[in-house]
């Protein structure tokens, strides 16, 4: 893994410093110049950044093409770690998050709070699914949720998240609508993957029973037909392609679980920095061409900015918390 | 017959004028970025993406592009693991145990021209295979869950005793220790720190490249000051680039064994390329028994790992454009380029894209090819950089090490690591035991760990699960098979040494 | 290892090798007792500890059968080789260290030169080829690989 791309004025500083003189330049503006994934190419995370990078560049926010750094481990805490501790004021930096990461912070497991970082905003949120393979027994959202009723351990699942979980969690807040006590509860299997598609594909050679994820992640895989989705967990249906796909509360389930991408920077940003960061992303939502990025991939368009975002996602690590301690991940 | 059709286009495009000096260039580039020591594929990529888009190239053009620096990064990586001992990726690392006895013999320019050749015949044969069977292969893969992933894994660190000359018990301690290395920091399952005692630059792990790097290329500047007038133990003659035809036939049988190996690895997308170059090595090791002097300057030796590691590369290919996972280091690289592009691998990409598919199967080909022809040139090129005098090449090495390995992180950190395990690989070469376990250990510990969590919490505790499909059973049995012959091999070569 | 063939291996067999596996058995138990603070506040059924100690086993196994049975080492440094390869370390220790609150250039040319010295150049080859090296290496990641190096002295961690 490779941190690249601090453009300074290099030129300058090295004639400067060939003097042996220290110099501390006074702080500019620089436009977005890198995008932190703190996940392996490949998943949501890495999707946010290069689309959103490849977009700032092709509208031209940015001179330079936006540069996508990969940062996995920890489910985004050595991503969070290194901005809180090295990066904290780099004004053109932007990292990529989403609610797994809100989860992983209200939990306690990034080294920081979420008043460490400075919240940006959110482009489009990515709706949760839960699915099976094709050829498995469960045909419907009812006969999953009976059988682990029934048997907590007798189905295994499967997401791209940890223990507690913004993936786990989505599949436990299904399996309380359905009755399963608080108990049993620990008593379903969950195992993590690096990601959506290794935990579909593992499902597809009959390894875990169903997995929950989110929606674009896998989405080629239900297109593809490997897989039968036996719920999303919307309000409202989706739009075209995934229009006829049931949702959990057409169901009689009442759980929704999104799980919106966004952005973050480090704590110690300029509130002038901050802002005009704010305002290139709100502007890169409100093109056409970020619309048609974020519905061809399964995201609905969806804009918080500034102290909004900055307060919505409070509410949410504060929310999570609270499942969490009720489905007993923490105490 | 679809298929030959797209991939006959994709040749077709790919040998335009245009796009095959887009390679040479590539190639060129990668090469002389892969042979300085910490730079590896990702800065060489990284360095010409903004450059592919700048220049508005087509999207074909610019997977050729990327994909001859890829090439070229790697292959550098090899040239200075041949020359100077120093590997400048994991996958060159093997390449070191026979390339390097090989230079020494005034022979490093057929090791050159052989893992140039080895390189294309395994890339070629993972390249029919891809074209071939990528259906039955990806059935083939995703049979492997989670207990079949951690039997591999066992399998490897079995046949680690395999990788060098010394004693079993100095292998295995070596691989112990770099398994041990590998679990510090965040452990991605919990969140908890392991091992990192309150430092926070440790919870993203020992950086491998700092690792490698250290344990190679600063332990081998100790090793050099001990006699400081000595001079280049490479000497100054590299030899001719171009094996003979008696080589090409004693290592023939060796590429086509290791290619099929390295193909099986790669198209597992949890093993990955390193572990097929690995298992190419040591299992052809076993295959050759007595017959062969791996160590020494085998050229079967520099064959085995390279021809394994781009099959793997190639057979990577399969689950990363019809599943859309990166099997490994490199994978993931070239998945991160077709993203770049808008291109995103899964089901849906070889019916719907068939054209970036085998566009990209024909830049992958093209770029070996271009190396084979370079290397000719190139193996000159460095011969004469040895020529100069130690006093200035090993302080050379050293800078560009250090900058290099800085430039990773940005972080006077990994500097030190890199540091401490030049002085460990210094202290373990004293002691005759393996540095490549170590690095083995390090870089497959990870995932054989999580591999192990994932198959109890499907079994929800229950150990026999590892046990529990034909596949992990047959690779169980196969792996005692090999330690026993090991066992046996050892014995009965410490009876013939008291002779 | 490998670029040793020359010189045979010397000492008796004993000394290293003992001392390494006091040395590993000793770190074998550490880490496993450390292990047991890998605590988690749910239930896994293989927790972070468990693989750690798995390797623990045989490391330190395998550790007391080196410490009993030692093979062979080769001939350890000694003297003016001993004081060249820690001056070797000290001085990319400080490197290290110097390379960002110094910036790269200053820091680079003190270490290039005296890195040269260090294999026995002369002050005169050390001194232009150091400068030379510097400024090719700036160039090089600076401008031709686009990567940037510490160049405004700043903070130093």
């Amino acid at each position: 893994m490779a941190i690249l791309q601090r453009p300074l004025n290099t030129l300058a500083a090295a004639a400067l410093l060939g003097l042996g003189l220290t110099v501390s330049l006074p702080s500019q503006a620089l436009p977005i110049s890198s995008c932190l994934a703190p996940a392996d190419p490949g998943g949501g995370w890495d999707f946010t950044c290069r689309s959103v990078g490849k977009l700032l560049h092709d509208l031209g926010l940015v001179d330079s093409p936006v540069q996508v750094v990969n940062m996995p481990g920890g489910v985004g805490a050595v991503a969070f770690s290194n901005v809180a501790g090295k990066r904290a004021d780099d004004s053109d930096l932007i990292v990529a998050t989403s609610t797994v990461g809100i989860t992983q912070i209200a939990q306690g497991r990034y080294p920081g709070d979420v008043d460490t970082m400075r919240w940006l905003g959110m482009l489009g949120t990515d709706v949760g699914v839960v699915l099976v393979d094709d050829d498995s027994p469960y045909q419907t959202l009812d006969d999953l949720l009976e059988a682990l009723v029934d048997d907590p351990s007798s189905v295994v699942m499967a997401g791209s998240s940890g223990i507690g979980g913004w993936d786990h969690i989505r599949a436990l807040m299904l399996a309380k609508a359905a009755g399963l006590s608080s108990d049993q509860i620990g008593g379903v299997r969950w195992v993590q993957f690096d990601g959506g598609g290794p935990a579909v594909t593992q499902m597809m050679g009959g390894h875990v029973d169903a997995v929950s994820t989110d929606l674009g992640e896998i989405a080629g895989f239900i297109q593809s037909g490997d897989v039968r989705v036996l719920a999303v967990l919307a309000d409202e249906p989706l739009a075209p392609p995934f229009d006829d796909l049931p949702t959990a509360v057409s169901q009689g389930y009442d759980v929704t679980g999104y799980n919106w991408r966004g952005f973050y920077t480090g704590g110690e940003v300029s509130d002038a920095d901050y802002q005009s960061m704010v305002d290139t992303l709100k502007s890169l939502y409100d093109s056409p061409e970020w619309k048609q990025v974020a519905e061809h991939n399964g995201l609905v368009p969806l804009w918080r900015g500034g102290d909004e975002f900055t307060g919505f996602v409070r509410d949410t690590a504060e929310q999570v918390e609270s499942i969490s301690r009720e489905i007993g991940v923490i105490q | 017959m679809d298929i030959l059709a797209f991939l006959i286009q994709g040749f077709a495009v790919a040998i335009e004028p245009q796009n095959l000096f887009l390679a040479l260039v590539g190639c060129t580039i990668g090469t002389l970025i892969g042979a300085l020591p910490g730079l590896g594929p990702v800065n060489g990529v990284a360095l010409l993406i903004p450059l592919a888009f700048n220049f508005g190239l087509s999207p074909t053009a610019a997977l050729i592009l990327l994909v001859s620096v890829y090439y070229g990064t790697m292959y550098g990586g090899r040239i200075s693991s041949i020359v100077l001992n120093i590997p400048g990726d994991e996958p060159a690392m093997m390449t070191t145990l026979d390339g390097y006895p090989m230079a020494l013999k005034g022979r490093g320019g057929e090791a050159l021209g052989l893992s140039a050749v080895a390189s294309f015949v395994g890339a070629t044969i993972a390249t029919i295979g891809l074209t071939l069977f990528a259906p039955l292969l990806v059935g083939f893969a995703i049979r492997f869950g989670p207990a079949e992933y951690f039997a591999l894994f066992m399998l490897a660190f079995a046949t680690i005793g395999g990788v060098t000359s010394g004693s079993y018990t100095k292998s295995f301690i070596a691989a112990c220790l770099g398994l041990l290395l590998g679990t510090v920091g965040l452990d991605p399952a919990s969140g908890i720190s392991r091992y990192t005692f309150g430092w926070y630059e440790l919870y993203d792990g020992v950086d491998f490249i700092a690792a490698l790097v250290g344990l190679f290329a600063i332990s081998e500047c100790l090793v050099f000051l001990e006699d400081t007038r000595r001079s280049n133990p490479v000497g100054q003659q590299l030899g001719s680039a171009v094996p003979g035809m008696k080589r090409a036939r004693q290592c023939a049988p060796t590429i086509a064994r290791g290619s099929l190996i390295g193909f099986i690895a790669g198209v597992l997308p949890g093993a990955g390329a390193s572990l097929g170059s690995f298992l190419a090595y040591t299992l052809e090791k076993r295959w050759l028994g007595r017959k062969g002097d791996f160590g020494n300057g085998d050229p079967r030796g520099v064959a085995a790992p390279e021809a394994g590691n781009n099959a793997a590369a190639g057979g990577a290919l399969i689950p990363m454009l019809s599943l859309g996972i990166p099997g490994s280091g490199t994978t993931a690289i070239l998945l991160a380029l077709l993203l770049s592009m808008n291109i995103t691998p899964g089901p849906l990409l070889f019916d719907q894209q068939p054209d970036m598919v085998w566009g990209l199967v024909a830049a992958l080909f093209i770029g070996n090819i271009m190396l084979l022809i370079l290397n000719v040139p190139l193996v000159g090129l460095f011969a004469r950089v040895l020529r100069a005098p130690t006093w200035l090449l090993m302080p050379v090495v050293m800078l560009v090490a250090f900058v290099g390995v800085y430039s990773l992180n940005n972080s006077a950190f990994d500097l030190y690591v890199m540091l401490a395990f030049g002085v460990l690989g210094y202290v373990l070469r004293k002691l005759e035991i393996p540095t490549v376990p170590v690095v083995l250990g390090l870089l497959l510990g990870g995932q054989m760990e999580f591999n192990l969590r994932r198959a109890m919490a499907i079994s929800g505790g229950d150990w026999s699960i590892l046990f529990g499909s034909g596949i992990s059973i047959g690779i169980y049995v196969f792996a005692i098979a090999l330690i026993l012959a090991g066992m046996l091999y050892s014995w009965w070569l410490e009876r013939s040494g008291e002779r | 290892m490998i670029s040793q063939e020359s010189e045979k291996p010397s000492q008796p067999p004993a000394l290293g090798d003992r001392i390494a596996g006091a040395v590993l058995a000793v770190l074998a138990l550490a880490a496993w007792w450390y292990s047991h603070t890998f605590v988690t506040g749910f239930l896994q059924p293989v927790g972070p500890g468990v693989f750690p100690r798995l390797v623990c086993v045989p490391l330190g196994v395998l550790s007391i059968y080196l410490l009993c049975r030692p093979g062979i080492n080769q001939r350890w440094p000694k003297g003016a080789v001993l004081l060249r390869q820690l001056g070797l370390l000290v001085l990319l220790g400080g490197y290290a260290g110097f390379l960002e609150p110094w910036g790269f250039l200053p820091s680079t040319l003190l270490c290039s030169v005296l890195l040269i010295r260090l294999f026995d150049a002369s002050w005169r080859q050390a001194l232009i080829s150091g400068a030379v090296l510097t400024i090719v290496l700036y160039l090089l990641f600076e401008f031709a690989l686009g990567i940037p190096l510490p160049d405004i002295p700043m903070l130093s961690d």
